[in-house]
């Protein structure tokens, strides 16, 4: 064993910049459902494609016209045709919200718990990093998340054009739904966030939140059974983050996205207030 | 600040959760350049205390100040200054210690201009991701962190827990040459003999309430000497427990076994009336003074006074 002594002339320490190094990490941290998110955008647009030519020869416009699959999917299809229609029912539906934003869901509630439970959390507040800074660059983590995913998503539609003879994508409006779902995934950040923030397991606090994004969905699917139910559409968020409508149809609510946006904004900050008050379990 | 005022004061400091009491109203304070011990049973407050100093759960009343600094209003400011090294250093798995000390350093917001040399002394394996290293491998990256940008104070939960003997007196000399560079120490321990190698004040903690702070010195004067005696005529109990300063004595077959404060004189004198076949005297260890604050209220308090 070595047996130097520290010598005694120690220098003033330089001073370095804190960059983005908590949301890095955290980023890091989340690296396995952000792969996930990622692999199956790229996978079900690919499949999407490879598949393309055989179902648009099949007879199957009835089933997709039928109400049981305007539930599911969130949204109703006059007209099955191209595959931009196609795309709308696999990937831009209800279910890209309950995918995707059960996996940014996932990680936003897990951020900060993942922290408590590999004892670093402590270890970064005992530096001068302040709480505020640190949820911050969490919840930054979660949304850079949520891009990474729907470019990935993007580009995977920008492949399949190369993939599919007359694609017939109309761009301006693939990333105007593409926009809608990022509001989405911003709602389902602060959720996760807040959920993170006071729940003290990774697992507990993201699975907490996937349930509420998939009792979200369900509330989505019994909502638009019957008009009866219509109320409990809009206590949800799949309401207002229409896929088919604007990549499909070309129409919009423009205020939809801003209400997922304000929701996921007030479910952050209130997430950030628990954060800055409460006490941390030691590890 | 000067020189001459503590650097760390604990006033009144009491935390709750929900009914449960923690800690109880404790106050404190340690001198510059002081190794400050902080002992206590398992749950008596010692962690929750610490965690305090470092804002990392609130108190429910009292203040505490680091360096002049509220720990609470000023945490930024103070925290630039210490360094800390929690009871259980317990880092993500799949980081390398070099990534863990970057990580650190960077959130310090300094260079960690003693790394090298604290590689060097304890032996520190940096290129391995951590969920293969042992307890005391992580130890020692912990008290890497703690060191390595040259804290002016330092605040270390069991510091040697899970270090090897070999390890655990490069730790103390480790301690005493930054005492000597005027650096502040607090450092809570289970380990008496860390206590008792490196430490010149200590305060005890129990059930959340503080049982007496004290010199070590003091603390050994009073833990007294441990005296066997075996007599070749007849000596009763009573008579030995009578000798002023004898604190108290069994009998272990023939022999006497007596705990004496103080001066030995009243008992060698007394000893001189009786034939004694052997007699052994030794320092009782400190452990037994700090057993004692643990374990019974009464005899505690009667040694606060």
């Amino acid at each position: 064993m070595a047996t130097t002594t520290i010598s005694k002339n120690i220098p003033v320490p330089k001073k370095r910049s804190h960059g983005l190094t908590i949301m890095t990490r955290t980023i890091l941290n989340s690296r396995t459902p952000l792969v996930a998110g990622c692999f199956y955008g790229l996978f079900f647009a690919i499949l999407l494609a490879a598949i393309y030519p055989a179902i648009a020869q099949a007879h199957i416009n009835a089933y997709l016209q039928s109400n049981i699959i305007a539930v599911m999917i969130g949204g109703h299809i006059s007209n099955i045709s191209g595959f931009t229609a196609f795309l709308g029912i696999e990937i831009y539906s209800a279910l890209y919200g309950l995918l995707f934003g059960g996996i940014i869901a996932y990680i936003g509630g897990a951020a900060i718990p993942v922290t408590i439970e590999n004892g670093t959390l402590d270890l970064a507040l005992s530096r001068p990093i302040s709480r505020t800074r640190y949820y911050l660059e969490c919840w930054m983590s979660t949304l850079t998340c949520g891009v990474i995913i729907g470019l990935m998503i993007v580009l995977a539609v920008w492949i399949d054009t190369f993939l599919i003879k007359d694609a017939g994508i109309n761009w301006q409006w693939l990333w105007i739904t593409q926009f809608v779902q990022w509001a989405f995934l911003f709602f389902a950040a602060g959720l996760g966030m807040l959920l993170g923030s006071f729940i003290d397991a990774s697992r507990a606090a993201g699975g907490a939140a996937v349930g509420i994004i998939v009792l979200g969905y369900l509330i989505n699917t019994f909502g638009a059974l019957s008009d009866k139910f219509n109320w409990l559409l809009k206590i949800e968020p799949f309401y207002y983050a229409p896929g088919i409508d604007p990549l499909v149809n070309h129409q919009l609510t423009w205020w939809y996205p801003w209400v997922l946006v304000v929701a996921g904004l007030i479910l952050g900050i209130a997430g950030l207030v628990v954060f800055n008050k409460r006490d941390f379990p030691a590890v | 600040m000067t020189t001459q005022e503590p650097v760390i004061v604990i006033d009144k400091l009491e935390k709750s959760y929900g009914k449960i009491q923690a800690v109880r109203g404790i106050s404190m304070s340690v001198k510059r350049g002081e190794i400050f011990g902080f002992l206590g049973p398992n749950g008596a407050g010692k962690t929750t205390t610490i965690r305090c100093m470092l804002d990392v759960i609130r108190p429910s009343a009292g203040t505490i100040r680091v360096l002049g600094i509220d720990a609470q209003q000023d945490k930024l400011a103070l925290h630039k200054r210490i360094g800390y090294l929690p009871g259980e250093v317990r880092l993500p798995g799949q980081m390398t210690g070099k990534q863990v000390i970057d990580y650190f350093s960077r959130l310090q917001g300094l260079e960690p201009v003693m790394l090298n040399d604290l590689i060097a002394r304890f032996d520190v394996e940096v290129k391995r991701p951590m969920k293969s290293y042992s307890k005391g491998m992580r130890q020692k990256i912990g008290i890497v962190l703690a060191f390595m940008c040259d804290p002016e104070v330092l605040i270390l939960d069991e510091p040697t827990s899970g270090l090897d003997p070999l390890l655990q007196k490069t730790f103390h000399e480790l301690l005493q040459e930054e005492q000597a560079r005027e650096k502040t120490i607090f450092m809570s321990s289970h380990i008496m003999s860390d206590v008792e190698k490196v430490c010149q004040r200590v305060a005890v903690i129990r059930n959340g309430e503080l049982v007496t702070i004290e010199e070590v010195e003091k603390l050994r004067e009073k833990a007294g000497q441990r005296v066997i005696v075996e007599f070749g005529d007849t000596v009763t109990k009573e008579e030995l427990a009578a000798i002023p300063g004898v604190i108290d004595v069994t009998k272990n077959n023939r022999a006497y076994h007596l705990n004496v404060g103080g001066s030995m004189d009243p008992l060698i004198k007394s000893f001189s009336r009786h034939e004694v076949l052997r007699m052994q005297a030794e320092e009782a260890p400190l452990e037994e003074v700090f057993l004692k604050f643990y374990e019974e209220p009464e005899k505690a308090t009667t040694a606060k006074q």
